[in-house]
Formats: structure tokens, sequence, C-alpha cells
């Protein structure tokens, strides 16, 4: 993948260079008297640019680290319509006041409907005159005696001030007239700014001159001489770059294979389809066995295998049959007791396990002493979850001579952990049709605890004699793919085949 | 894998002592199994195909006792000849199309044990999960337990008509006539069609004419009603493969004879030839030398040891020169051949990681011939920008049908339509990539190396798998010519030149796909990405795709036409 399309030149994208007006307001900070620093006015002016283009320019210094800010916040209060509305009119509970004072009489509630105000105006300001004591006690509403009408309420004398923008106002008041709608807030920010001590240090060019990109243009041109470069800042973000990469897990497989080949095994490859003879015949899973069900294996339509050699075919017969194989006089064993299917040894079959690689190779009489690996995929009808996948990678691999016992078995799983570097093996036996006696080998994992990584065994004799093998052979088959879910730190099978390009660009799952 | 769940109290009945589940752990560890805390007073174990022994409580109980020192060598349950009593089955030649192999054995207590509710229990909950394993839910074998006084031998195993039989279904209490039976009953539902062919059903009937049961569906009453207090019991089993009900029949008595009752094989006739013994129920002997054992251990076992190994594993074992000879008890099937005496030895002593070796090799090892190649292609392919992905070989049905690839093989029973076809090319992975990943900026260069497979007559599973290496790219340019031009670049990065065939091929804009020719051989597929597949996967951009078939390129390279 290369660089997104609509791409820029990355150095100007990023806001590297300076501008003008930036170059201009950098000076003027630079220049500027010490002290508290300037305001976003004075810089403007000073700079001879325009207010806004002001600041801009300084959030881009101090975005760059070239100019620092204090900042003071400030609150301001000033006058909401209804506020100014009262300035000019006068506040209701002052109109109220005017309006008994002009009856001259004690006023019924009902009279005061005549006051000019409005019922919830009319309750509010009776509410006010009677807590600050301005209206007589009794039931009907008159002036208080004890206190002059004319004396001015605390917001009267507050609401000119603030208007004004002037004076000291009680807290309280202030409180007042804000809950009353006639007063808001207004928060700002002064800010004095002046340069960094980077921005002072900052070779500054001036004039047009000093420039960004270097294009084809300036170079085949020669204009390129005599100018002055824009310096960038270099810590500034740049747009993510990826590119090609490798599979983390194939990548991984190779590695492990490294350590296969250094011990001296060789690669095997083997047909994805498979028949059942070299599938599951050779290795002496008998006919019947569940694993082999079409529960467990999968099938094709429509393609048609073929039996394998007479010769070879009639020996695994009766290995599984218990009966001599032809020409000699007794059997290997009982066998599975129960009659060969012959016609169902051509079936083909997705195959479900890498010893059908083995067990091909072993057909073909290698001499001893022989190492063999196969690395390969196979398919059981596993419905997909995080752990299981219909389709799966195994590490099969067999090692044959004259002498090849249990001990050379646990010996390659000894020096295969350790090469990963994992050193508490434990070994449990185990059973599989094939191989006798059977073990696995427990790997620990520092977070999953013990992990069954390493089934083997020694293959028996129903399986080598009928193959013309005469050296005892140590089988072993690997879950590669469980093995390489803990190595790469992925929790998900699936996760191996989803292939996210995003993830894939940054080389991880 | 089998699994059973067990009753502690049992178990340390039969060791005379109380188990506990640690101890059973530490025991079980050379047997194979795995055992959990159940419910109450219950373990739940699981053991490996080859162990359905160790799955009723007498079985587990031998093991115990022989892993424990407690008792060693095999229980002395087997009679010694093959029919002590003159008991007899007669199998009519009637049932061979159907259910032709019957075997039995009749299982005495020892004096003042009769039967009790525990033993009986213990042998139907058994009987059940031998059916299920080894009888493959009753098909290829099933089992039947009759109270051996209750009847008079000889027996008769026949296919009779269905309107000549009546019963009392062992759960009934009154008779019923077969068809009435064969329509009603769950258990003929589910197993009528093993015993019955058309208007006839196969019984076993005492010489007094006495149903015993309708095999393999129920037994009747009263001849086939086992109750506490018997004495004596006749074990049967039938099916249609001689060795699943040899080795069913061995493991029901395996209950019996750990309690010390004495097995007695019974003699089933045919007509002709003369009456035989059942063959397994007496058990089978088998050698093991110190040959074979010290061949696959890598170490020497001093006699002694050997023997009490064996004694241990609860089989009867007596020296010989060179080794031993050894009688397989019946509810052993697992231990066919010396390896498997071998192996019992083996597990017995405990193997440990620290007898590992693994001698400096006499073996070089190296890769496939062709990897080398298949790394530098890589190495190439990386350069270029393409990043690698890592695909399945099993492929959607919804994509292989939008490509066209009929060639594609189809799985018989797929998991889902997400794995319904082996990919015959790698073009159907690379185009399912391109499409989870639209969200992703492009252009995007895709490759990967793998295998395919396709149907190869001559091939002996009929198809053949092959290597190779295909590209896509999806950008605002991509096309024919760019796909051309990385087949190119990539076939000349090995010296191979090669010449452009019109071709029509899956998936692509006729006119615009081509197969690339070296000294005749195709070698690769090259083409613009049809727009309906695009379209039908949701790709905004042109798909440029080259595949190289390796199998056909690897072998040219140095012929002539390439350099």
């Amino acid at each position: 993948m290369g660089a997104p399309s609509g791409a820029v030149d990355p150095n100007e994208a990023s806001g590297l260079s300076l501008s003008a007006p930036e170059r201009a307001a950098l000076q003027v900070l630079r220049t500027a008297p010490g002290g508290p620093g300037l305001e976003e006015t004075e810089v403007a002016e000073a700079a001879r640019i325009p207010i806004e283009a002001a600041r801009g320019s300084l959030q881009r210094l101090k975005g760059k680290h070239l100019a620092v800010s204090d900042e003071e916040h400030l609150e301001r209060f000033r006058l909401t319509p209804r506020g100014s509305a009262a300035l000019a009119e006068g506040l209701p509970e002052r109109k109220l006041l005017r309006f008994l004072a002009a009856a001259g009489r004690p006023l019924e509630a009902a009279d005061l409907g005549d006051s000019g105000l409005d019922p919830s105006a009319r309750s509010a300001a009776i509410g006010i005159l009677r807590r600050a004591g301005r209206l007589a006690a009794g039931a009907s509403f008159a002036i208080a005696e004890s206190v002059p009408a004319e004396r001015p309420f605390p917001e009267e004398l507050a609401l000119p001030k603030i208007s004004q923008g002037e004076g000291e106002i009680p807290s309280a008041v202030l409180e007042s007239l804000k809950r009353r709608g006639l007063v808001v807030a207004e928060r700002t920010t002064r800010r004095r700014w002046s340069a960094s001590a980077e921005g002072r240090a900052l070779p500054l060019v001036d004039g047009p001159d000093a420039i960004g990109a270097v294009t084809p243009d300036r170079l085949s041109s020669d204009t390129w001489r005599g100018v002055s470069w824009r310096p960038y800042d270099v810590r500034a973000t740049v747009p993510r770059q990826s590119g090609a990469h490798r599979h983390p897990y194939r990548v991984w497989v190779e590695e492990f294979e490294e350590i296969l080949v250094g011990l001296g095994f060789s690669e095997l490859r083997g047909p994805l389809l498979e028949t059942e003879f070299w599938n599951s015949d050779a290795l002496f899973m008998p006919q019947d066995h569940p694993a082999r069900s079409i529960q467990d294996v999968l099938g094709v339509r429509g393609i048609v295998g073929h039996p394998p050699d007479p010769g070879l075919l009639e020996r695994v017969a009766a290995a599984h049959e218990g009966v001599p194989m032809p020409g000699e006089s007794g059997p290997i064993s009982v066998g599975w007791s129960a009659p060969y299917d012959r016609a169902r040894a051509a079936r083909p079959v997705l195959r479900s396990q890498t010893t059908a690689v083995s067990v091909r190779k072993l057909s073909a009489h290698p001499s001893a002493p022989f190492r063999y690996y196969a690395i390969d995929r196979n398919f059981r009808r596993d419905a997909v979850d995080a752990t299981h996948h219909v389709e799966f990678q195994q590490c099969e691999g067999i090692l044959g001579e004259s002498g090849t016992s249990l001990r050379e078995l646990i010996g390659t799983f000894q020096a295969l952990a350790e090469a990963i570097g994992i050193r508490d093996l434990k070994i449990r036996p185990s059973y599989f049709p094939f191989t006798e006696p059977s073990i696995e080998g427990y790997v620990r994992h520092p977070e999953l605890g013990w992990i069954e990584v390493f089934p083997g065994g020694l293959f028996r004799p129903e399986v080598l004699r009928p193959l013309g093998i005469d050296v005892p052979v140590a089988a072993w088959g690997i879950g590669i793919t469980r093995l390489a879910l803990v190595a790469l730190g992925v929790r998900d099978i699936r996760e191996l085949y989803t292939n996210d390009l995003e993830r894939l660009g940054r080389g991880v799952l | 894998m089998p699994q059973s769940t067990l009753s502690l109290a049992r178990l340390g009945a039969m060791v005379g002592r109380p188990v506990h589940l640690d101890e059973l752990e530490r025991l079980l560890f050379a047997s194979k199994a795995e055992v959990h805390a159940g419910p109450g007073d219950s373990v739940s174990i699981e053991v490996t195909p080859d162990r359905l022994d160790l799955l009723c409580e007498g079985g587990l109980g031998l093991y115990l006792q022989g892993a424990l020192g407690l008792v060693e060598g095999a229980p002395k349950a087997i009679g010694g000849s093959a029919d002590p009593r003159g008991i007899a089955i007669v199998s009519d030649p009637s049932v061979a199309p159907l259910r032709p192999v019957i075997q039995a054995t009749v299982a005495t207590a020892p004096p003042g044990m009769p039967l009790d509710a525990g033993l009986l229990e213990e042998a139907i909950r058994f009987q059940e999960l031998l059916h299920a394993t080894v009888g493959s839910d009753r098909r290829l074998a099933s089992l039947g337990l009759y109270p051996f006084d209750r009847h008079r031998p000889p027996y008769r195993y026949t296919l009779e008509a269905i309107s000549d039989v009546t019963i009392v279904p062992l759960d009934g209490d009154r008779p019923v006539p077969a068809e009435r039976f064969l329509s009603s009953h769950p258990l003929a539902a589910r197993y009528a069609a093993l015993g019955t062919e058309g208007t006839r059903l196969l019984t076993l009937r005492d010489a007094a004419g006495a149903v015993l049961s309708l095999p393999p569906i129920l037994n009747a009453r009263p001849a086939g009603e086992v109750v506490e207090g018997a004495t004596s019991l006749l074990l049967e089993s039938t099916g249609t493969r001689a060795a699943r009900v040899s080795d069913a029949l061995g493991l029901m008595g395996l209950v019996f004879a750990a309690r010390g009752w004495r097995l007695d094989p019974v003699a089933v006739s045919v007509p002709e030839p003369e009456p035989v013994p059942s063959p397994r129920p007496p058990g089978r002997s088998l050698n093991l030398s110190e040959a074979t054992l010290r061949a696959l251990s890598g170490r020497s076992f001093p006699a002694h040891e050997v023997a009490r190994a064996l004694a241990r594993s609860r089989v009867s074992a007596r020296a010989e020169a060179g080794g031993w000879s050894v009688a397989v008890p019946p509810w052993r099937p697992d231990l066919i051949a010396e390896v498997d005496l071998a192996e019992e030895v083996i597990l017995e002593r405990g193997i440990h990681p620290e007898e590992g070796q693994l001698p400096p090799s006499r073996t070089r090892g190296r890769r496939g011939w062709d990897r080398g190649l298949e790394d530098r292609l890589t190495d190439l392919l990386l350069g270029a920008g393409f990043t690698e992905t890592n695909t399945t070989v099993l492929v959607a049905d919804p994509l292989a049908a939008r490509l066209g690839r009929r060639e594609a093989i189809e799985i018989a029973h797929p998991v889902s339509e997400q794995f319904g076809h082996l990919r015959d090319a790698l073009q159907i992975s690379l185009l399912g990539v391109l499409e989870a990943n639209v969200r992703h900026p492009y252009p995007q260069r895709l490759f990967e190396i793998g295998s395919v497979v396709c149907a190869d007559p001559t091939a002996e599973s009929g198809a053949a798998t092959r290597r190779h290496a295909g590209g896509v790219v999806a950008s605002e340019r991509a096309g024919f010519a760019e796909a051309a031009a990385w087949a190119d670049y990539l076939t000349q990065a090995f010296g191979a030149t090669g010449v452009r065939e019109p071709a029509d091929l899956p998936g692509t804009i006729p006119g615009r796909s081509a197969r690339l020719k070296i000294a005749g051989e195709a070698v690769a597929e090259i083409g613009e990405i049809a727009p309906a597949v695009l379209v039908g996967g949701h790709l905004p951009m042109p798909v440029a795709w080259f595949e190289l078939d390796l199998d056909r390129l690897w072998p040219l390279l140095g012929r002539s036409g390439t350099t």
C-alpha cells in the first residue's frame, strides 16, 4: 500500500513552516519590552496585521511552542433586556410603591390589578416589599410609615452601576439580580502573549525569500540558490505511513521451521484432498472409528479417488483384519478383527491429520536414519469459534532410526520446547490408534498454565510393517496453531485468517 | 472422550478404605484418565477410547487395587473350559442377514454374595455406556442381562414372524402382541430397525419357549428380568460385528469379575459346523519380549520389575525365555499386540521428561526444494508494496459462485456456506480479503503464496494440490495492464519470459484476461475483475489480478525460452 490518496508535501501539511503573519507576530513578541506580555490587540497593531490574523497566528505560534500566553479569566455583568427596562422604568416593587402612594389609602388585593403590573410581577413585588418591611402590617396594602417611600432598593442602586460597568456590587445583590433575570454574567479571558525561549532563539528570516518545499521546478530552475528555507517544527505530528508487511503468523511458522531444520528434519508436503486409505487406513484407524464419521471428516462431491497399490492395500487390509499379510505365516496382531472394506480405501476426504503425509513418505521406504516434518493445513467438521476452526495447521514430524525409542521422542519435545523458550515440560500418557506407547507433552505458559502441545508416540507395528518399514519410527503432531496463538498473544484462532489490513499494516494480527 | 460418574463409596468398598479425589488424580495419571469432582459422593471420570474398563466402579476398583499394590494379577474369574455345563445357544441361520453374531457368558456369584441393588445398578449403567460406545448405539453390538435360574437352556436365537410373538415388556405388567409393542414402545421406535426385517423380528427364547428378549430392543418379563438376590446371570451380546460383540461382552463381565463372580463361556452353535465356544470371553494370550520392551522404552528393565508392573496392571503374566507370556482378560480389548503390553510396563513405571534424549542428528535438515524460490517471490512482492495475507483453503460458496469458479470442488456436508468449497485459485481468497477491507485506504496491494486444490482424475484422490502465488491490486487505475505487468515482472525476475494469450477466465472482464505461457505451458493467469463481481462484493475500486502456477513455473526455469 502506498501513501494515502490526495497526499501533499508532508512538511507543509504538518505546519512546520511560519507564515508571514506568524513571522510578524513572533517578531513583535521578541522585541516587546519585558513585563506581563502583550494583548492580542497590541500585537495586531504593532505587527500591522488584522486582529483576527493576529489571534490565529498567536495560537499557531503557541502550537509550535514558539509563544506562550498568560491567561486571566474575567467575569463581567451586563443587563438583560428586562434589566434595561427596569433601569429605565423602575423595578416592579418601585412601580407598586408609586401606585400605592398615588392611591393615598390602603388598597385591597383586587385594586392592585390597576397597578400596570402583570399578575406574576405583581405577586413578586408584593413579596419583596413585605420582606423589606415596606408595606404596613394588615390584610390590606398600604406603604409602611416607618421607612421613607423614596428610599432606594439595593437593586435600584446596582442597576446603573452595572449598566456603566463600574463600581463594586455586593454579591448578594448580584445574585438577586441574576436570579430575577435582570443581569447575566459574561466570562472572558484576557491573554497576554510573549515569545517562548524557543521562539526567542529561533532564527527568523524576514521577507518572502523564506521558502518551504523543495520542488522539482525550483531544483531545475536553479532558483533554490540564495534562498532561505523555512525551519520546521520537527516535533509536530506527521501523517502515518504504512508499507507492505509479511503476515505475522506465517513469519512465526517459518521461524519454527528453522528450528526443525536445525534439528535435522527435512520438509514434506502432501495432498490436501486425500483418500481414506492414506488419511486413516494406513494409520491403522479402524474403519468404524468415530473420528472417521461424516460428523468429523469432510467429504467432497463429484470427485472419484483411486485405490493404492494393490499389494499395499492387501497388507494394510491384513493388519486391520488381524490375518497374516500375503506371504507371511502369522498376523501382526488380532487387529480390529473386523472385515476391511477395500472399496472405502479410495474414497476422497479432506485430510484430517498431517500424519497422512508422514505415512505416504514411509511407504516410499526412506533409508534410515531419517527425520521429516510437515507443516500444513488439515480439516475437521468443527464448529468455528475462538478456539476451534474447520481448517487448522499441524506440524507433523517423524524420526526413524535403529534404536529410536520413547526417549528420543521426549528428547525431541524437550529440544523444541527449549528452542521456543519454554523450559517446563510435563509428559502424560495418551492414546492414539496408530502409536503405542503414546504420550502428550505439556508446556507451562506463564499466564495459561499447562497447555498440551506435543502429542506423539511410536508407530505401531500394524502401521509400519504393511509399509515395509523395519526401524522404529517416532511420530508427533504438534498443534502449531495453538502454539502460535500463545506465542503471538492472540486469543481467537479466527484472527489468524482475518487479514485486517489496518492491523497487518502495523505488523500485528 | 467417553466419561462416566462413579461413586467414591463403592470405589472405597473395592479398595478397602476411603478413596479421595486428589489420590485418584495421582493414581490415574498412568491410565490416561482424568478425574473431576462430581455431585455428592461421586467423581466424574473421563478416559481415552481404549480404557472403557475404567468407567465402572468394578473396573476402576481393580485398577486402584493394583496401583496401590493391594492386589496384583488378574482376578480368578474365567472358567477353565469352554462349556463346562453344556449350556448352549443355537443361532438360527435366519438371523445372518440382520444381526448374525451372538455370544454369551454365565456369571456366577461367589457363595453367600448374591446380586445386590448397588451392583445391579452399576451393571445397568455400564451396559448403557457400552451400548453407546462399543455398540455404536446398539448398531454394532448390544447387551442383555438375564436371571440364569429362571429359564432352561439351550437357548434359541432366531428371526420369527412378528405375529407369533407376544411378550411382557420389561417395564410392563401384561402380555402384549409384538406388533403392538413395536408400534408403541419408545425403545422400539428407536431400535426396532435393528431387530426387525419385514414381518419378522429377532427373539431369544429358552428351551421352554419363554421369550428372554427382543434383541437389541428390550428384555421380556419374567425370563429377562434381573432382580436383587440373583446368584447367576446370563450375559449375552448380539450384533453385526464379532469383535465389537466380544469387546462388549468382555467389558460387561468386568462388573461381576471384579466382585469375585465366576465367568463361564457359553457355546454358540449353528447347525453347521460343530458348536464353537465364544471366541473372546476366555481371554487370549500375548507375548512380551525383553527386546521389544527395551526397544520401545530405550532402557532395560529388571525382570522382577516387569513382572510386578504387569501384575499391578491386573493381568496374569508368566516368565518365559526372553520375555513373558500374558493372559489378557476379556475386559482389556485394548491389549492386542506386544507393544500394548510394553506400554503397560512403561506407564506403570512412569514417564519422566528427564529421561528424554535427542542424539545429534545424522541427517541434514532442509526445507522443500521450492521454498527458496517462494522466499524470493515473497521478497519481490513485498518490495513492490504487496502485503501478505493468510487465508483458508476452504472458501465461501457465494464468493466462489460470484466469481464463476465452477471448477472449485464442493464440500459434501460443509460446516457452513462460508467453508463450502475448496479454492481452485487464490483469486477467490484475495477478493474476499479486499471485500473485508473496503474501509481501508486505497490503493491496496495483496498477495499470498499458498495451496489450491484442482480436480484431476489422474490423481490418486481425484484432485491435485498445487502451489500458487496470487496478487491483487485495488486502485483507481488498476486494470489488465497492471496485472500483466506484475506477472511479467515476477516471471522475468526468475529469468523466464512468457507470451500472453487471450483466455476466458472466471471473474474477469471478457477480452481483458489472458494466460501467460512459457515454453507452451500456461504458468500464470491475468485479468481485470468484472464489475459485477466488484459491485456484488461492495468493492468501490477496479481490481487487477494475477496468479502464478508455481508447480508449472519452477520446472521451466532454465529450460528453453528461459534463462
